[in-house]
């Protein structure tokens, strides 16, 4: 049973603009998949602009650490759909993921040294946050495959790992 | 009860043999370096804490999804990257570091004790 008022109270945190009609805990299996990879590319994306960006050594083990370990969820859900004979499918979540993403990138592009640095750390910890209580309340209760499940419940140990990480990095940046 | 004295004295022989045998097998063990094995799982070193001795091998193993390493907090050791189902070896050597963490997710850590 999809969880409803969950669903709005998680997106409502993370999408406020969004429709009832565009609710995340209605999300198929494969919608749900799309999301996560999507989510994760993102994460990588911010990662890359790091490196280009930081001089801070923290914030390159960190932005490193961010590629390499997204990149391994996102090999084994890729791994998984193909066992399935599954295709992740785009949906509206996803869609918004992007268009904030690429805002967050446009405007942190503008920025250099320490600001950039605290804004890169601030962000991480705030989108781990966000991503983190998507996965764990609205989408993990209500994915079907007990794999796809299994898969998203490791994840969110990654997940919740780079969340402590982004929150002692911001208390050092400060 | 000859019989039963006989059988008896027979019994105690075996049982002493058997623990002479288990001491000096003992004996030997502590002899023979041993391998001791921790697993990286759910982002912590199980165990976390481990005793050992200068000759024994430390194997790490990842069963986590994340990349991890069991890196000396001092750079002296590293078993560099370690992807899910990997593992590698360290030898226990004389004034060897014996904190580390991984050098990825620097909130892991774990302690050798050389005794």
């Amino acid at each position: 049973m999809k969880k409803f008022l969950t669903g709005i109270a998680v997106a409502g945190m993370l999408f406020a603009t969004q429709a009832l009609a565009n609710d995340p805990a209605e999300l198929s299996d494969v919608e749900i998949a799309h999301v996560a990879y999507t989510a994760d590319n993102l994460d990588i994306r911010y990662a890359h602009l790091a490196l280009a960006k930081s001089k801070n050594p923290e914030i390159h083990k960190f932005a490193k650490t961010m590629i390499r370990d997204h990149e391994a969820v996102n090999e084994q859900a890729l791994a998984l759909l193909k066992k399935l004979g599954a295709e992740a499918k785009d949906n509206f979540l996803s869609q918004k993921l992007n268009r904030d993403g690429d805002a967050i990138i446009a405007k942190f592009s503008a920025l250099s040294g320490a600001e950039f640095d605290r804004a890169y750390a601030e962000n991480e910890l705030a989108y781990h946050k966000a991503v983190n209580a998507l996965v764990g309340e609205v989408f993990i209760p209500n994915i079907e495959n007990p794999e796809v499940k299994a898969l998203f419940e490791e994840g969110l140990k990654i997940f919740k790992a780079h969340e402590a990480h982004a929150e002692m990095m911001v208390k050092a940046l400060k | 009860m000859t019989k039963n004295i006989l059988r008896r004295d027979v019994l105690v022989g075996v049982a002493a043999s058997a623990v002479t045998l288990a001491a000096s097998n003992k004996t030997a063990a502590a002899k023979t370096p041993r391998t001791h094995d921790i697993v990286i799982k759910s982002f912590t070193f199980e165990p976390q804490s481990v005793t050992v001795q200068v000759g024994d091998t430390i194997r790490w193993t990842n069963e986590d999804l994340a990349p991890h390493t069991a890196t000396a907090s001092e750079a002296g050791w590293d078993t560099g990257e370690l992807a899910k189902g990997q593992s590698a070896t360290i030898l226990v050597t004389h004034g060897m570091q014996t904190s580390y963490f991984c050098a990825f997710h620097p909130h892991m850590k774990g302690t050798i004790e050389v005794v």
